[in-house]
């Protein structure tokens, strides 16, 4: 009996709901919103970056072997509160650190990123939560194509730091400053106000500075407060507690204060992302596979993107390779005895170069490659590895392949290690 | 049940076989008293000592801050690449050390190579990490991995980068001789001897280096090519670099040629003028963290009043800087909340300060002579009017005096409220288990 009285009751207020969606909307644009499907990228393909969802926040944990982690994502509350919110990167998701390619292994816990991020692609096979799980506005676009640090936003978008006002007190203060854009009819972003203390360092040409130094050579004030005119710097954000109640207000862990020291930058991240590339092997998407006699076929893969140019020009028409299968992860499928000992090898038959702006994820660049092993792995839409034949034959660490017989939670992790929070 | 009859006959015949073999070999007593002595655990409530520790080295492959726990890919004689990453927790007064100054493990980039000291589970019933034989070290791993790779001593009083333990050992590597193999990688050759002048014993060491290399010199951060520029490394080819004394940040990279273990250089400090520098400002990092989280301490003696008022004493946790302790005077007001062993306060959602534990320092005391690992030699007492549970004789707690900010903390280092088992004793089961 009081199933049936709640069942009523339910009626009653779904029907009342109804009536009043109907008085307030326009019934067609109702229909269709109900009808749209919510985007969620596909195997094999890239997606549009305007379907993607952007956000900032905290990097509060760092799983790289399965290219994972969690943010503490910014929303205009208490941020202390926010919990660590879990992301997974795409395959072809793009890192980005002090303007350069590079790995989560590479960005320090507490660094600020930006994100655009998209659904689950498939939420079965999801490495992190699908479902939020607490009352905070947190976004369930949570698979990662592109993270970055503060410089790298500005650089890509071509924005720079403008410095106003520096406010000292006991080796730490507050920074007044405003983030312009060099495009003049961008909307202006609001002055902000940062922290900045004794382990914040400054970067000049080859010189990294302290405060210290900066107040010694009467740049800074020891004491109070002093205009900075505007100085057009790059910074690097993290996030430390705020007294006095404050909600958001983020630290400057680097201040760059000319090109020199951010070229400087971007050439060491760079270095360190291409070496870990040439020994992790070149990730891709199977575009097509054309079979021939005998285990034989013709592979087309597309490159994935945003790596330094350098590296997709080791891939020569004619030259000789390796494809080895590998997951979302990008953990290559075999590797105990290093990669290569299980790749299908060949010869690389030609390098197209796509015309016209290729989408974020992909370089545009499809290698045509033959081999005499097609299997399993290499099938259309599937992650694989490319090695070309000048890079070093190494073995890779034990948390970086699948490894012998297949468990599950090796090709699918699950989402469990990230801690529920109350 | 007959089958089961029979391997236990078996089980019963093969343990009186062992323990005729051990008899046969040692003495009885050398081998009671070594059975007694193996099994050390660190106790709650006290320093352990650091005769007891056992030392190894590894690279750093996965952090939870949070909970002060990892995992190391420990360094042993086989294929290193092969090593399962190691989980290991750090002990409630375990100390990070990074540049030779005061960590956390947030500010270790991963894959640097550190070096352990570290213990047996203190209580493997609510270890953060899988709990392994207490002879795990001995065995060897298999698979080409050799032994001690895995050791059951994951509970950690001291991890150190390179630099680190150089400067606290008084250590220095001496270059002998850079191999430029192009135009930014190669081999160096070095040794790891004493500062002032090693005994010329120290064994000849290949490491190797890449244009990702950093070289800090005074103020400056320079490149290969800098030094290439300046005439102090060769363009190309091998110069000897005479025993050139510096420090260096080591990392591992998968290694051509079937080398089962090569160190990679990361950085050179090549002066006194840029370690300083590196420590100066690592420590300042830890201090700002120290400031906004309290110091961890031990509560020695309660001693109850009435009406819910006590005097407690605590020892404060060792390896801070200087300038920490000295923020502790006597007749300053002080906070203290309680704490878990992976140091999160017990709560914190309006701050730690909003359920703390109120009072006024009444003493602050140097213990004379030497102080084990771990502690800071430093006793504080004070007198609080709110006695509660988390503050009793063995428990951890967090305690701030006068002048450090009374900020909030991020979600993941309090407890929140309602006790949850996984807060206070979070689980090993996130470490995925590998097969070969």
């Amino acid at each position: 009996m009081m199933l049936l009285v709640r069942c009523f009751s339910f009626l009653v207020l779904g029907l009342l709901g109804v009536q009043a969606n109907a008085a307030n909307e326009e019934p067609r644009t109702k229909n269709q919103e109900q009808v749209a499907v919510p985007f969620r990228p596909e195997s094999g393909k890239f997606p549009p970056l305007d379907k993607s969802v952007a956000y900032r926040g905290e990097l509060v944990f760092v799983d790289h072997a399965t290219r994972r982690g969690s943010l503490r994502v910014e929303f205009k509350s208490e941020f202390f509160r926010s919990p660590p919110t879990p992301f997974a990167m795409l395959p072809y998701g793009m890192v980005r650190y002090h303007g350069a390619p590079a790995d989560l292994r590479d960005i320090p816990l507490g660094t600020i990123m930006n994100i655009r991020a998209f659904l689950p692609p498939d939420p079965k096979n999801s490495s992190v939560v699908t479902t939020p799980n607490h009352w905070y506005p947190l976004p369930l676009e949570n698979h990662a194509i592109l993270i970055e640090d503060e410089p790298s936003l500005c650089l890509r978008e071509g924005k720079t730091w403008k410095l106003k006002e520096i406010d000292l007190q006991n080796n730490q203060g507050i920074v007044l400053a405003t983030r312009d854009s060099q495009d003049a009819a961008a909307a202006k972003d609001p002055e902000e106000k940062l922290t900045i203390d004794s382990t914040t360092r400054f970067w000049r040409g080859r010189e990294s500075l302290s405060l210290a130094d900066l107040v010694a050579e009467g740049t800074w004030p020891a004491s109070g407060k002093k205009s900075l005119g505007g100085q057009s710097v790059l910074l690097g954000l993290i996030w430390k507690p705020c007294p006095d109640g404050i909600f958001v207000r983020y630290h400057i862990s680097d201040v760059w204060l000319d090109d020199k020291a951010t070229q400087r930058a971007i050439q060491s991240q760079t270095e360190v992302h291409k070496s870990l590339i040439r020994s992790r092997w070149m990730p891709a998407f199977v575009d097509k596979v054309e079979y021939g006699k005998f285990g034989r076929a013709t592979v087309a893969v597309t490159l994935f993107g945003g790596m330094d140019p350098s590296l997709y020009a080791d891939f020569k028409k004619d030259g000789t390779g390796a494809i080895n299968g590998a997951e979302n992860t990008l953990k290559h499928a075999g590797g105990s005895y290093g990669p290569a000992h299980m790749a299908s090898k060949g010869a690389i038959l030609e390098v197209i170069k796509t015309a016209g702006v290729a989408p974020m994820g992909s370089s545009g660049i499809q290698v045509r490659f033959e081999t005499d092993l097609i299997i399993e792995g290499i099938r259309p839409g599937r992650v694989v590895r490319i090695r070309p034949s000048g890079w070093p034959n190494v073995y890779i660490p034990r948390e970086e392949f699948l490894g012998e017989g297949s468990k599950i939670e090796d090709r699918f992790p699950r989402p469990d290690i990230f801690p529920i929070y109350r | 049940m007959k089958i089961f009859l029979v391997l236990g006959s078996s089980f019963l015949v093969l343990c009186s076989s062992s323990i005729k073999l051990f008899a046969a070999n040692e003495a009885p007593g050398t081998k009671n008293q070594e059975q007694v002595a193996e099994i050390y655990r660190p106790q709650a409530g006290k320093f352990p000592d650091i005769a007891k520790a056992h030392a190894y080295r590894g690279e750093l492959i996965f952090v939870d801050h949070a909970n002060r726990r990892g995992s190391i890919r420990v360094a042993g004689e086989g294929m290193f690449r092969r090593n399962d990453p190691h989980p290991f927790a750090m002990l409630p007064y375990g100390m990070v050390r990074y540049h030779g100054a005061p960590a956390d493990l947030r500010d270790i980039p991963l894959g640097t190579m550190m070096h352990v000291l570290a213990y047996l589970p203190p209580d493997p019933r609510i270890s953060a990490v899988p709990v392994l034989p207490e002879n795990n070290k001995e065995k060897d791993a298999g698979h080409y991995r050799g032994a001690g790779v895995f050791p059951a001593e994951n509970h950690v009083l001291l991890i150190e980068d390179e630099a680190s333990y150089c400067l606290r050992e008084g250590k220095a590597w001496k270059l002998k001789e850079v191999e430029l193999q192009s135009s930014n990688q190669g081999i160096i050759l070095a040794t790891l001897e004493a500062k002032p002048s090693g005994d010329g014993k120290a064994t000849e060491q290949k490491l190797t280096f890449d244009g990702a290399l950093r070289i800090w010199r005074g103020r400056e951060c320079l490149t290969i090519a800098e030094l290439i520029a300046e005439g102090a490394w060769p363009a190309n080819g091998k110069k000897s670099l005479n025993a050139q004394s510096v420090l260096l940040g080591l990392t591992w990279k998968p290694t051509p040629d079937g080398i089962f273990q090569r160190f990679h250089i990361s950085d050179i400090w090549l002066d006194d003028a840029s370690i300083q520098r590196a420590a100066k400002n690592q420590t300042e990092t830890h201090t700002a963290l120290i400031r906004g989280r309290w110091m961890p301490a031990f509560v020695d003696t309660v001693e109850y009043g009435k009406f819910g008022r006590a005097t407690v004493t605590v020892t404060l946790f060792g390896g801070m800087d200087p300038s920490l302790y000295a923020d502790f005077n006597k007749d300053s007001p002080v906070m203290i909340n309680g704490a878990e062993n992976t140091l999160k306060h017990d709560g914190g959602h309006y701050g730690p300060g909003h359920l703390a534990s109120r009072g006024t320092i009444l003493g602050v005391v140097k213990s004379p002579g030497a102080v084990p690992m771990g502690s800071s030699g430093i006793q504080v007492r004070f007198e609080t009017d709110l006695i509660i549970e988390g503050i009793r004789p063995g428990r951890v707690v967090r305690i701030h005096p006068k002048g450090w900010p009374d900020v909030v903390l991020p979600r993941e280092e309090y407890l929140g409220d309602g006790p949850r088992q996984e807060d206070r004793f979070p689980s090993p089961a996130i470490f995925p288990k590998y097969n070969l």
